[in-house]
């Protein structure tokens, strides 16, 4: 099984200051990892030192075997991510954006795809118009649909129950679970302890004092308990 | 009506690096990946297809920028015009501890490199939009041919600036025209273009936004520090220098080795760099578009503000409620070196005005004390502006609304008692009664802080109000209102103050008049009421009307 990510002591923050005690993991192909934690413990500044959005303090992060930096063209095609942008393109309609990205990424026959991901995330109703007509929850699905149209090794998500109601976040489950299957690696950050336990084979506790991996029954289980 | 169909299928472009498999999740057939000219105008294309813009409406709106511009022009001559003849000449020998004309304009030229540096290092100056950030950034096309227009725009936007203001403060100070005009202005047009290519070239090297800002803070510093210096050195030449078409050729070749060099590294930039410098600009043309100056001000102090101190303040001077409000406001204005130095700059504009020969008169120091007051009673209200965005702090101390807006005047009132020292002091030493300047200086300070704190304070601007036609175009009123809060005290309230310098004296009957209008500046910016006194009238009396009918 290759490694797809690989964290060493990674230690994140802003300036000088860290946000939480050093990361170390890794991730496999056909593996999903959790990132868990309480409100502000740095599990998005985490993933955002994997996207190499944010320089790490300390430690390292290597994705594929190479050091991360987004820069690289084969770094933005091999890593899908939705983060918690907000931001879209005023005149492009939802469809639009979703070809956007995918025809971005050179995906021939993009319409098909489209047409698919747009029913499987609820969208196909609003598949022409623009996205300052959508609601909160289906702008989040458009974000995530994104994510989806466009080929990956490492795909990694914000805390992607965000706003989504039950269907859509068990059919997301499923959606993470076959993506684990056909041998992608999967990271998350979440607050949702049914999606750490149908998804992900591994968590990490991301704390002040100290950040440890846990097995993803065990992480679940602390999410529920401690309302992490 | 765009169409997915429309989308650009993937022009001859090859990034792959080869050295890895195509990516395995998503059983996508792939081809070539499409320009990033392509997906630019795929963008574009939707905007302009969705902006519903006939021929018609494009000509009216070609048509009405052109008479805008037109009109700018036309003020503009009218003004650096008035300025040339209104100017007395030039002493034929220089006085001692003066400043000449051109010395100053040369002064007022490195403040305004420092201040165009600093505003490129906030702004980034390279950077992308939200939606640019969100769908472009992660898409594996050449970064450099996305990002190319938005780092051609800014140097754009400063050459013109850079050319404007060197050409109104030559003609219009220095009476200087034809040839020599026009090679300054391409000269001022070629700096500023330098500037801000520079900031690009240090921000594609890993400059922060921070460091760079605080670059042209320091340039903006040393302006009055060497106009200080001149002075005490009694070293002011009568004249500068006219610079040569080599000057100008070789300022346009610096300008076009920076470009190249900015292109080239265009990629290198990282997508964080671009969405931070994204934000700020995205926040600044929005509070420039509303007209809105204390958002466009929090937009560029929070775009280079320090993630995080390298020391906590013990806050040893907070032993309650009121000592904690005046030590907060105090640590936020201590920690914005844009304002310092603004403070610093601001100081220096009467004392200035007053060893100009030039400017030596009571219309040059009236405005130099306004515009100088004006810029260190802003400054000085920091923290008063960022309370008024983000109030909650404020709420849980135990103080009431009017309590709190007065002591939001202390820090301010503290600045301004120093810069009115200064200032009035040098017009005291100017027309030669001192003591009495200074008295004017002290009665005069509560209104400067007050005007500054009800400005922090003023609510958002109004867009429903009617618009009024005039020759120059519609006025927003309810615009206009709320950008007056503040400034109309500050023209009112030291009407004293005005009198003092158009007479070149000051009587105690001034200072007593200027003691009352101070209490009554104080007492209206402690006011927490959001509507004006008219209109609270005009409310009440359509409240008894419905009532009665």
């Amino acid at each position: 099984m290759a490694q797809v990510v690989r964290a060493r002591d990674l230690l994140v923050g802003y300036g000088a200051a860290p946000v939480c005690a050093p990361v170390s993991f890794t991730l496999g192909e056909g593996r999903a990892v959790a990132l868990v934690g309480a409100n502000g413990s740095g599990k998005s500044t985490v993933l955002k030192a994997v996207l190499g959005l944010l320089a790490p303090i300390a430690g390292g992060v290597e994705v594929l075997g190479r050091p991360v930096d987004e820069r690289q063209t084969w770094f933005r095609r091999e890593v899908s991510s939705v983060l918690d942008d907000d931001a879209y393109f005023p005149a492009l309609t939802v469809a639009e954006h979703l070809y956007l990205t995918a025809r971005g990424h050179g995906v021939l026959g993009a319409k098909d795809e489209v047409a698919d991901l747009l029913e499987e995330f609820g969208l196909a109703d609003h598949a022409r118009a623009t996205p300052v007509s959508l609601s909160s929850g289906q702008r989040r699905r458009l974000l995530l649909a994104s994510g989806f149209a466009r080929p990956r090794s490492l795909l990694v998500l914000d805390e992607p129950e965000q706003r989504l109601d039950q269907r859509m976040r068990a059919s997301l489950a499923d959606r993470l679970r076959a993506e684990r299957e056909a041998g992608g690696a999967v990271l998350i950050a979440t607050h949702d302890p049914d999606l750490v336990a149908a998804v992900c084979t591994q968590a990490v506790h991301v704390a002040d004092d100290v950040s440890r991996v846990l097995p993803a029954g065990e992480a679940a289980d602390l999410i529920a308990r401690v309302a992490l | 009506m765009t169409d997915v169909d429309h989308v650009p299928a993937g022009e001859p472009h090859d990034v792959r690096d080869g050295e890895h498999d195509d990516p395995r999740v998503g059983g996508f057939e792939l081809g070539e990946v499409p320009s990033a000219r392509s997906i630019r105008r795929f963008t574009a294309q939707a905007a302009r297809a969705r902006a519903g813009a006939s021929i018609g409406s494009l000509l009216t709106e070609v048509y009405t920028a052109a008479v805008s511009v037109a009109l700018s022009v036309a003020i503009v001559l009218g003004i650096v015009q008035q300025l040339g003849d209104s100017l007395p000449q030039a002493p034929a020998v220089q006085q001692p501890g003066g400043l000449s004309l051109p010395v100053l304009v040369a002064v007022l030229l490195l403040a305004a490199t420092g201040a165009l540096l600093s505003t490129s290092g906030r702004l980034g100056p390279v950077g992308a939009e939200g939606a640019q950030a969100a769908w472009w950034l992660p898409l594996p096309v050449d970064r450099r041919g996305l990002l190319r227009p938005a780092a051609a725009r800014l140097p754009a936007v400063a050459a013109l600036a850079g050319g404007t203001v060197v050409v109104v403060l030559e003609a219009g100070l220095l009476g200087r025209g034809g040839g020599d005009l026009v090679r300054v202005g391409l000269l001022g047009a070629g700096a500023g273009a330098v500037v801000v290519l520079a900031a690009a070239v240090a921000q594609t090297w890993g400059a922060s936004r921070r460091r760079t800002a605080l670059a042209g803070e320091v340039v903006v510093a040393a302006a009055p520090l060497l106009a200080a210096l001149v002075v005490l050195t009694g070293r002011s030449p009568a004249t500068l220098p006219s610079p040569s078409w080599l000057v100008v050729a070789g300022t346009a070749a610096l300008a076009a080795v920076l470009a190249v060099v900015v292109d080239r590294r265009l990629g290198t930039l990282p997508a964080g760099t671009l969405r931070e410098g994204g934000s700020v600009a995205t926040q600044a043309v929005g509070a420039v578009v509303s007209l809105d100056s204390r958002e466009l001000g929090r937009a560029l102090s929070g775009g280079a503000a320090a993630s995080s101190r390298r020391w906590t303040s013990r806050l040893r001077t907070a032993r309650g409620p009121v000592t904690a409000l005046v030590t907060a406001d105090l640590v936020v204005l201590r920690r914005s070196p844009r304002h310092v130095v603004q403070l610093v700059v601001a100081a220096g504009l009467p004392v200035l005005a007053t060893v100009v020969p030039q400017l030596a008169s009571v219309v040059g120091v009236l405005v130099a004390v306004l515009l100088g007051g004006w810029m260190a009673s802003s400054a000085s209200a920091e923290g008063a502006r960022w309370a008024e965005m983000a109030p909650a702090v404020d709420r849980l101390l135990p103080l009431d609304d009017r309590t709190v807006r007065r002591l939001r005047m202390v820090v301010p009132a503290a600045v301004m008692l120093v810069w009115s020292l200064v200032a009035l002091g040098a017009v005291g030493r100017w027309v030669g009664a001192t003591p009495d300047w200074l008295v004017l200086a002290v009665a005069s300070t509560p209104v400067w802080a007050a005007g500054a704190v009800r400005a922090a304070y003023r609510p958002a601007p109004r867009w429903d109000k009617p618009l009024v036609a005039t020759p120059a175009g519609a006025l927003p009123t309810g615009v206009l209102q709320v950008i007056a809060r503040g400034p109309d005290l500050v023209a009112f309230c030291l009407l004293p103050l005005w009198v003092a310098i158009g007479l070149g004296t000051v009587t105690t009957v001034m200072v007593s008049a200027q003691v009352v209008l101070s209490v009554i500046a104080v007492t209206i910016a402690s006011s927490t009421a959001e509507k004006g006194w008219m209109e609270r009238v005009l409310e009440e009396q359509d409240q008894r009307k419905g009532a009665g009918a």
